[in-house]
């Protein structure tokens, strides 16, 4: 990993003397873990409203935040001083939650690492503005050329540059840059007063190169199918049914149902409907799924946890037995395990905790074609939107944005304003065909660290029964 | 930053003009988990917002690096971004008002003089409280969380304002558990006046409505007469707040287009954005573009008096703004639906057969601002003859909110401020489809 001849000036945000001198200050009154995380970040959003530039937002960010933990309590404090003085005074005055004598000597630090697994091409900040702006223009002209009832285009354009530098007590000392692009657009249709809205878009850990493999027009026209097909859809009848969820942002259902419930973040205090349940049968036998933070310029990828440890892949799920849990390292403590280098964080605003990085159910042996033949009636979700849980007893719910009657193993007409809510202990269980289609789609998932990009993602899945609620009173 | 410098340069650079807002952030949030310390966390941030007109446009530009020598990338990224929005709204900077209301109880100093060690004591003592309030309680977390904001507006125009408020929220979530079923419950109160806690009646609260859910069910899908809580409408109210934006409104986004001065909800409902509420952190006497804030009815017993306005749109409409610019788009304040004259008993007696909504879930993705349409998860009690008779979870209800405010038949007279900043009272709802078992 580490390449010698290299120039490790520009990661080094702060230097190394004051990194050392914060590890040791924050020991102080009897910690045993002290941990600071420096960030440095430049950002731009550009939007467009029907096919002008409205805005283009540029930010730059940079903050330290120090964490002193002793077993299982845990203290954070964060700043965007650069001040030496300043830093040192916020991990003294941080320090004073213990109040001991000093118990834990601190391992030198390592000398720095730099993780080069997610290389990028173009950056950022060496595009011009005018060539981001081509990109957006061109998503609006095939949205809004693609049908009279599309009235409104928005495309929003964002990019994302992310420099950490993590040190702790352990001797830890790790560095990486993270990029992420993304572009979404959102078209409106509308008619007799009626309006209803679609979006698509995709984005990546790399940079600007991602865009000329991403099928820009393709989003742009799908974002205004969606809206016009929903333009004219029926309400969504209510009442249980089979849905048949697919591939890609579908996943959702996984990330919400069982994902979060699978974060030690809840798991550890016992607050999850997981909680020690390791080893034992979760979901029904065809269910294997994996949360792979090593994917390479995956979206919710990176080299280093925000512990400054290897991200991994990590088996969730085996055949329907719960393998893993994703665990940070304080969390680790409570559970008498090792962490999974899950512990991630929004920016230093934020204390890590552990979260979900690509996560996704893994192929089985079925196709679309012949879940759907096999499915009288029911739900096909073609697109999902966003949904949430509440893992303390795992009831969740998310929306379909795009969704069809299916009939005699046939898609049949279209439904609009479908929410689905289950519970994810007992969903796992009534899913009984998984095709072979897997795709991963970009996300953002909010937790209690933060807002961080997450993909989700699966095959095309049936589950045999949820409840569906629509505007319709159910009815065959 | 050197703001004077900053301007000179600006201007020496072709910026006809500038502004730049300040805002410095303290924070400090508690929680408490099993009778221990779990979560302590301290911090101290500043960041500066720069937005400079060139050519009649607008570039933005946002830092929390405050040295001197980013003034010409600022300055540079500011000219280069207006030189390719091609948007044709105006781009302006206020010279400002005459007059600035004067807000006496958004900031409070006892507050923060307050000892940390207090603080967390009344975490605590809540904690124990509800431990031992009833033994199916298995999970018990109390957290506080305490902010002052400070903020400085000033423009190359010569307007120079500053804010100072600080708020403050403590509350609670449990999970309860019997031999079938286990449930959740969370709520916090807010206010800048620690007095103001009163961790009993919060915890009281939180611990009752979770245990009156265990063995919540579903209902047969059906459409039925319904209450929501004041909490319930605050979820579902926040995630449409953005219809009465006239940015929305010229945008072809807002289904209240061409609406004015229509009749579009039932005589009880009157809506209105008050800037200067009691009690909460985001009351302001002026927004982020300098313009003094105002007291407004957006909808007055049911009819569309007004949008919300920045100066962009207040200049497209022809009128005035109404000092609701935030974000550099439009938001309202503290937006309020009046209480009314019922207690929310006699609202859930009045039902036949309906179900009294607690809890609403999943608003920012099953709540459609454009549409209206809503299909949400929800949670709360079958009612008949007016008793509530079981504990429901696990169903959904769905709806438009423009054909809601028409179908509202009472108000309660229980207005409370959200954890998502707007005050909500109970209201009873004529019919609306529930899917469930």
């Amino acid at each position: 990993m580490v390449v010698e001849s290299e120039n490790k000036e520009e990661y080094m945000l702060l230097e190394k003397k004051l990194i050392e001198k914060i590890l040791d200050t924050a020991l102080e009154t009897g910690a045993d873990f002290s941990e600071v995380f420096i960030e440095n970040r430049n950002a731009s959003v550009l939007q467009s409203v029907s096919g002008r530039l409205e805005k283009s937002n540029n930010s730059k960010s940079f903050g330290v935040g120090v964490r002193i933990a002793k077993k299982t309590q845990s203290v954070y404090a964060y700043t965007n001083s650069k001040n030496p003085d300043d830093l040192i005074k916020l991990a003294r005055d941080l320090s004073k939650s213990f109040s001991d004598e000093v118990k834990t000597k601190r391992t030198p630090l390592m000398e720095l690492e730099v993780g080069k697994k997610h290389q990028v091409k173009i950056k950022p900040s060496e595009v011009a503005l005018k060539d981001k702006v081509k990109l957006l223009k061109q998503s609006y002209k095939a949205a809004s050329s693609y049908d009279e009832v599309i009235k409104q285009v928005m495309v929003y354009l964002m990019d994302d540059e992310q420099v950490v530098l993590i040190a702790n007590s352990e001797g830890r000392f790790v560095t990486e840059t993270r990029v992420r692009v993304r572009m979404m657009t959102s078209a409106i249709a509308s008619d007799n007063g009626m309006m209803q809205t679609g979006s698509s878009g995709d984005g990546s850990g790399k940079g600007y190169e991602f865009f000329d493999e991403m099928d820009i027009d393709g989003h742009g026209e799908e974002a205004a199918r969606i809206a016009k097909t929903m333009l004219y859809a029926d309400d969504c009848p209510s009442g249980v049914m089979p849905v048949i969820i697919n591939n890609a942002f579908g996943g959702v259902i996984f990330h919400e149902a069982c994902g979060h419930s699978l974060e030690a973040t809840s798991v550890a205090k016992n607050a999850s409907v997981f909680s020690g349940k390791k080893g034992t049968k979760i979901a029904a036998d065809i269910v294997t799924a994996i949360d792979d933070g090593t994917i390479e310029n995956g979206w919710g990828s990176a080299n280093y946890d925000d512990e400054g440890y290897p991200q991994q892949r990590r088996i969730l799920i085996k055949d329907g037995v719960l393998n893993s849990y994703m665990i940070d390292k304080i969390n680790a403590r409570r559970m008498n395990e090792e962490p999974t280098g899950s512990s991630r964080r929004q920016n230093y605003k934020f204390s890590p905790t552990s979260r979900m990085s690509n996560t996704f159910i893994d192929n089985g042996d079925s196709t679309l074609e012949e879940i759907i033949k096999n499915t009288e009636y029911g739900l096909f979700a073609k697109k999902l939107g966003g949904g949430s849980v509440n893992p303390g007893n795992g009831d969740f719910n998310f929306s379909v944005m795009e969704g069809y009657m299916i009939r005699d193993g046939k898609i049949a007409e279209p439904v609009k304003g479908a929410a689905l809510v289950g519970n994810g202990g007992d969903i796992l269980h009534k899913i009984d065909m998984i095709a072979n289609n897997l795709e991963r789609q970009r996300g953002m998932c909010g937790s209690a660290s933060g807002s961080i990009p997450a993909d989700v993602g699966q095959p095309s899945i049936r589950v045999q029964a949820i409840t569906v609620g629509g505007k319709k009173k159910g009815a065959k | 930053m050197n703001i004077e410098k900053l301007f000179n340069k600006a201007s020496e650079k072709g910026i006809t003009d500038i502004q730049i807002y300040l805002s410095d952030k303290t924070h400090l949030s508690i929680e408490i988990f099993e009778g221990d310390i779990d979560k302590y966390e301290i911090s101290d941030t500043s960041s500066l917002i720069i937005r400079g007109i060139y050519n009649n446009k607008m570039g933005t530009f946002v830092t929390e690096v405050l040295d001197d020598e980013i003034i010409d990338e600022v300055i540079d990224t500011i000219i280069a971004s207006a030189k390719e929005i091609d948007s044709l709204d105006d781009a302006i900077i206020y010279e400002g008002d005459k007059e600035y209301k004067k807000l006496d109880d958004i900031f409070n100093e006892d507050l923060e003089k307050l000892d940390v060690k207090k603080k967390i004591q009344t975490l605590k003592d809540m904690d124990k409280f509800l431990h031992e309030y009833d033994e199916r309680m298995s999970v018990v977390e109390t957290m506080y969380s305490e902010n002052t904001n400070k903020v400085v507006l000033k423009n190359s125009k010569g307007l120079d304002l500053e804010n100072v408020a600080n708020s403050a929220y403590m509350g609670g979530s449990v999970i309860v558990k019997d031999e079938t079923d286990q449930r959740v419950g969370f709520d916090v109160l807010i206010s800048n006046d620690f007095n103001d806690f009163d961790i009993k009646k919060i915890a009281q609260g939180i611990a009752d409505d979770a245990l009156a859910a265990l063995g919540a069910k579903p209902v047969p899908s059906d459409a039925y007469e319904i209450v929501f809580s004041n909490g319930a409408l605050a979820t579902l109210f926040s995630a449409f707040q953005n219809i009465f934006s006239a940015d929305a409104v010229q945008k072809n986004t807002s289904l209240l287009k061409g609406k004015l001065d229509q009749k579009i909800g039932s005589d009880l409902v009157t809506i209105v954005d008050d800037p200067f509420m009691k009690k909460s952190a985001r009351s302001r006497s002026f927004d982020d573009e300098g313009v003094a804030t105002a007291y407004k009815e957006l909808i007055k017993d049911g009819v569309l008096k007004t949008y919300l306005h920045n100066l962009v749109t207040a200049k497209k409409d022809g009128v005035s703004s109404t000092g609701n610019g935030f974000g550099g788009s439009v938001s309202a304040v503290n937006l309020k639906m009046e209480s009314g004259s019922s207690k929310l008993d006699d609202m859930i007696q009045s039902m036949e057969e309906g179900i009294f909504i607690t809890d609403v879930q999943g608003a920012h993705a099953g709540a459609n601002a454009v549409s209206g349409d809503f299909s949400l998860q929800a949670m709360g009690y079958y009612v008949k003859n007016g008793k509530k008779v079981r504990p429901v979870a696990l169903i959904t209800v769905a709806g438009n909110f423009i054909d809601m405010l028409k179908d509202i038949t009472m108000v309660g007279n229980d207005g409370k401020l959200s954890y998502y900043g707007v005050t909500t009272p109970s209201v009873k709802i004529k019919s609306m489809p529930v899917s469930g078992s």
